[in-house]
């Protein structure tokens, strides 16, 4: 015979409440006692290392509306993935590059057309110097990759501009290299999904009426890929980026097969080409604009330098490949298609109804060869992707500011499926209000556009300047000179940039900047605050013995959850009392009536509110008995919670209304005690206490 | 016979699937309760009551598994966790406790020199148990 010794209710009587009880038992034989571990919580909870984990039992839902939402959720986000699954979410290089480095890549799409615009308002001849324009570009690009690869070294962990700014410059430069690659991340995913979708209208016109809604949905698509996290986003993501590369390589090694081979093809005709004659001189500033405008294809290349944890390990090994891989591809393709059209004479279209690649295709391949189409798809989804690159970068980068508390702690936080989800939330939220604010149009988009990324350059290239001359490492006198260097040229462009594009819009960034900046830091000195104040001063801070508190019981009638919550109050404190508001003199007297005849062991004061309020004399006696006494005051309120959510609306939640107005009232603490109709077994409402017999 | 409550002790072995399964294959025509029972065997110079974590995970570890594996069989499977000196007294305790119509255990055997070698644990249940018992063989992997 076994029988019980112990006590089976574990969690009871004088032993903290645990998730584990221990039951011993007697065998059949004498010295056959044995210990049954009792675990009510098996299942949910698992012992690992001295410590429970929270399986995934803990999490389901229990109802059947909430298991049809999870149902939902895992169809659209996938299933969640543990914190250990975090490895396999990294991404290898080939990923890495589609989805970091599409934004930088993509420029290739339009960097040649860009610079060629501004040119062409000096004439045809003036074109000619789009080819060293565009080597000047990839030299920059060059010093930035070279900069950016020193700062992945140097900084491991991501962050990227706003780290290296931070840390040579001071906080407030590095919170400007934030703010402007916030912004550009923003812009960036605006840009690019416009684009994106204006290269669609430009097959499916009908596109183009509703293109706000296009460019919605297509944002709408980018937030769902990138919650479902970043290895299936680049999953996703990978095929576009190398159809586009690898289409465009072929082009333009068929390109330069026909020029080698002297069969020079005749150049497209755009519908409404740039005059011969030019409208201006070719003056520096115009070459400086073009300088400025193919610049814009430095654009992106910092999201690799942000997003080094995103990588397998070794992280900082694995972005540097990944960073030259990027800056070779975009060179080649950017070179290659600046050279073609060149050469072939491509003359760009003064009403952005066909782009230079198209014309430039067209001219190699003919129009309606299945090859024009690839490429021109190809294309069009490579920059609806390039918005991911913001995707990738902005919460990454908001994480960062967040684990430096300068933004709020949900951006550090990671979804079910190991992505930032409030900052691929709130990016996609900004960016479409953005978008919308815009109408859509790329054009209207494009001049707040780059300023954010030269700043950031700026800063953090010269930020590496001080940090070299400051640590002087083994060859600091060349690591100096390159980011001088880089100090100067993408100082230079920003200037330009920023000069040229004030009135149509830069002006916009110029003075959101700022005001992102003062958010930043007004964010961090609040957090900091609030750290002071919760900080212990000594690790090993004894428990303060504190006295009983003064419990107050706000009570409105004579029931059962009053009774509760004056024998709770009664267990935490001998110095009890109950609080009336009556809103007449009767009710008063005849309340304080029957307190007095139910008990005279908890005193009770009656308060008469003529004019029916019932709150304000409440907290205005609080306040009074909180004057006179310096033990914390507790509220004790008894809470009648009913069975079902839609009896809320027959109650009038006056202890709900009571909580909210003390939530933020200091030195005072606030015990809700629930009471359920099913705490008393029968089922019914609770009614009034009878009055005694007399 | 009409099973009512059959009890599965677990050692953690390649076997513990198998006979999950076979006892909920046995269980299902009379919709008897399945019980699967774990015991950490408490080295002597230890309290019986210690906490042994490592131990404590593992057995939990065997029992969460044997959920899963029940579970896709169709079946629910309520677990114990146990320490005691002996496993064996343990088990056949709790199967009088609980009143078990069936104990069904896997016999991990070995042969050596042309005998047949099984645990002391699976004799002890054998002989000492109050119910029907049924060893379910597999020859120990080397």
């Amino acid at each position: 015979m076994s029988n019980d010794k112990g006590n089976e209710e574990s969690g009871e009587g004088d032993e903290p409440p645990s998730l584990e009880g221990r039951d011993a038992k007697f065998g059949r034989r004498p010295g056959d006692r044995y210990i049954r571990i009792v675990r009510p919580a098996a299942g949910e909870f698992r012992r690992r290392g001295g410590h429970y984990v929270a399986t995934p039992r803990v999490d389901a839902p229990k109802g059947g509306l909430g298991r049809a939402y999870q149902a939902a959720r895992r169809v659209l986000f996938g299933s969640r993935l543990t914190s250990e699954e975090e490895e396999g979410e990294r991404l290898s290089k080939k990923t890495g590059l589609a989805i970091l480095a599409s934004d930088n890549i993509s420029s290739s799409a339009y960097a040649t057309e860009e610079a060629m615009r501004v040119l062409a308002i000096a004439g045809a001849a003036a074109l000619a110097l789009t080819m060293p324009i565009a080597i000047a570009v990839c030299v920059v690009l060059a010093v930035v990759i070279l900069s950016e690869s020193r700062v992945i070294r140097a900084y491991p962990n991501g962050g990227g501009s706003y780290l290296v700014a931070k840390d040579n410059h001071g906080v407030i430069p590095g919170l400007i290299a934030a703010s402007a690659l916030l912004i550009d991340y923003v812009l960036t995913v605006a840009v690019s999904t416009a684009a994106g979708v204006a290269a669609i209208s430009s097959f499916v016109p009908a596109v183009h009426e509703h293109r706000v809604l296009w460019s919605l949905g297509l944002i709408a698509l980018l937030t769902i890929g990138n919650l479902r996290g970043i290895r299936e986003a680049g999953v996703i993501f990978a095929a576009p980026t190398y159809v586009y590369i690898l289409s465009l390589l072929g082009l333009i090694a068929y390109g330069l097969f026909r020029i080698v081979t002297g069969d020079m093809p005749a150049a497209a005709v755009p519908r409404d080409a740039f005059q011969s004659q030019g409208l201006e001189l070719l003056t520096p500033l115009i070459v400086l604009r073009a300088f400025a405008s193919g610049s814009v294809g430095l654009t992106g290349s910092e999201a690799i330098a942000n997003g080094v944890p995103n990588f397998k390990p070794p992280e900082p090994r694995n972005a540097v490949i990944t960073l030259v891989w990027m800056g070779a591809i975009f060179g080649t393709l950017f070179l290659g298609l600046t050279y073609l059209a060149t050469s072939i004479g491509i003359v760009p279209d003064h009403s952005e109804a066909e782009t230079v690649n198209s014309m430039l295709t067209r001219s190699l391949v003919g129009e309606d060869t299945p090859f024009y189409y690839v490429v021109q798809i190809s294309t069009a989804v490579i920059l609806l992707l390039a918005a991911n690159t913001g995707f990738s970068g902005f919460p990454r980068l908001a994480s960062v500011l967040a684990d430096d508390r300068f933004m709020p702690r949900q951006f550090a936080f990671r979804g079910e499926r190991l992505a930032f989800s409030f900052g691929i939330i709130a990016l996609a939220l900004v960016s479409a209000a953005v978008l919308a604010a815009f109408e859509g149009s790329v054009t209207k988009l494009v001049p707040l556009y780059t300023i954010g990324v030269f700043l950031a350059f700026t800063l953090s290239q010269s930020g590496l300047v001080r940090r070299w001359w400051r640590l002087r490492d083994p060859g600091w006198r060349l690591s100096m000179v390159i980011n001088t260097f880089g100090t100067v040229v993408t100082g230079t462009v920003l200037v330009v940039v920023a000069v040229t594009k004030f009135t149509i819009g830069a002006w916009i960034v110029l003075v959101v900047m700022p005001v992102l900046v003062g958010m930043l830091y007004a964010i961090n000195r609040h957090y900091r605050s609030v750290q002071d104040a919760l900080t212990l001063d000594r690790p090993d801070e004894p428990i303060p013995v504190l006295k009983p508190p003064v419990v107050l019981i706000p009570v409105a009638r004579l029931d059962r959850a009053t009774l509760q919550a004056v024998a709770f109050a009664r267990s935490i404190s001998p110095t009890v009392r109950a609080v009336h508001i009556a809103s007449t003199a009767e009710s008063a007297a005849e309340f304080a009536r029957r307190w007095r005849r139910w008990t005279t062991e908890v005193p009770l004061d009656v308060i008469e509110s003529p004019y029916r309020s019932l709150l304000k004399p409440l907290l205005r006696y609080i306040e009074r008995i909180d004057e006179r006494d310096d033990r914390p005051i507790t509220i004790v309120l008894a809470e009648f919670v009913p069975r079902n959510w839609w009896e809320w609306i027959l109650h009038s939640q006056t202890a709900l209304r009571l909580k909210l107005s003390l939530l933020f009232r200091p030195n005072t603490i606030v015990i809700d005690i629930p009471y359920h109709t099913e705490d008393t077994g029968h089922g019914h409402t609770p009614r009034e206490l009878e009055d005694p017999p007399q | 016979m009409q099973l009512k409550r059959i009890l599965v002790p677990l050692s953690g072995t390649s076997v513990d699937p198998d006979v999950i399964r076979v006892a909920v294959s046995l269980g299902k025509p009379a919709k008897a309760e399945v019980m699967a029972i774990y015991v950490i065997e408490v080295r002597w110079n230890l309290p019986l009551d210690a906490i042994l974590e490592p131990e404590s995970e593992r057995g939990e570890g065997v029992l969460d598994d044997a959920v899963k594996v029940a579970e896709k069989a169709g079946a629910h499977l309520e677990t114990e966790l146990v320490q005691a000196r002996e496993a064996a007294a343990a088990i056949i305790d709790t199967a009088r406790d609980r009143k078990a119509d069936l104990i069904v255990l896997g016999m991990p055997f070995r042969r050596r020199l042309g005998r047949v070698y099984v645990g002391k644990t699976v004799q002890s249940v054998y002989v000492g148990a109050h119910c029907a018992v049924l060893a379910y063989r597999q020859e120990e992997t080397r």
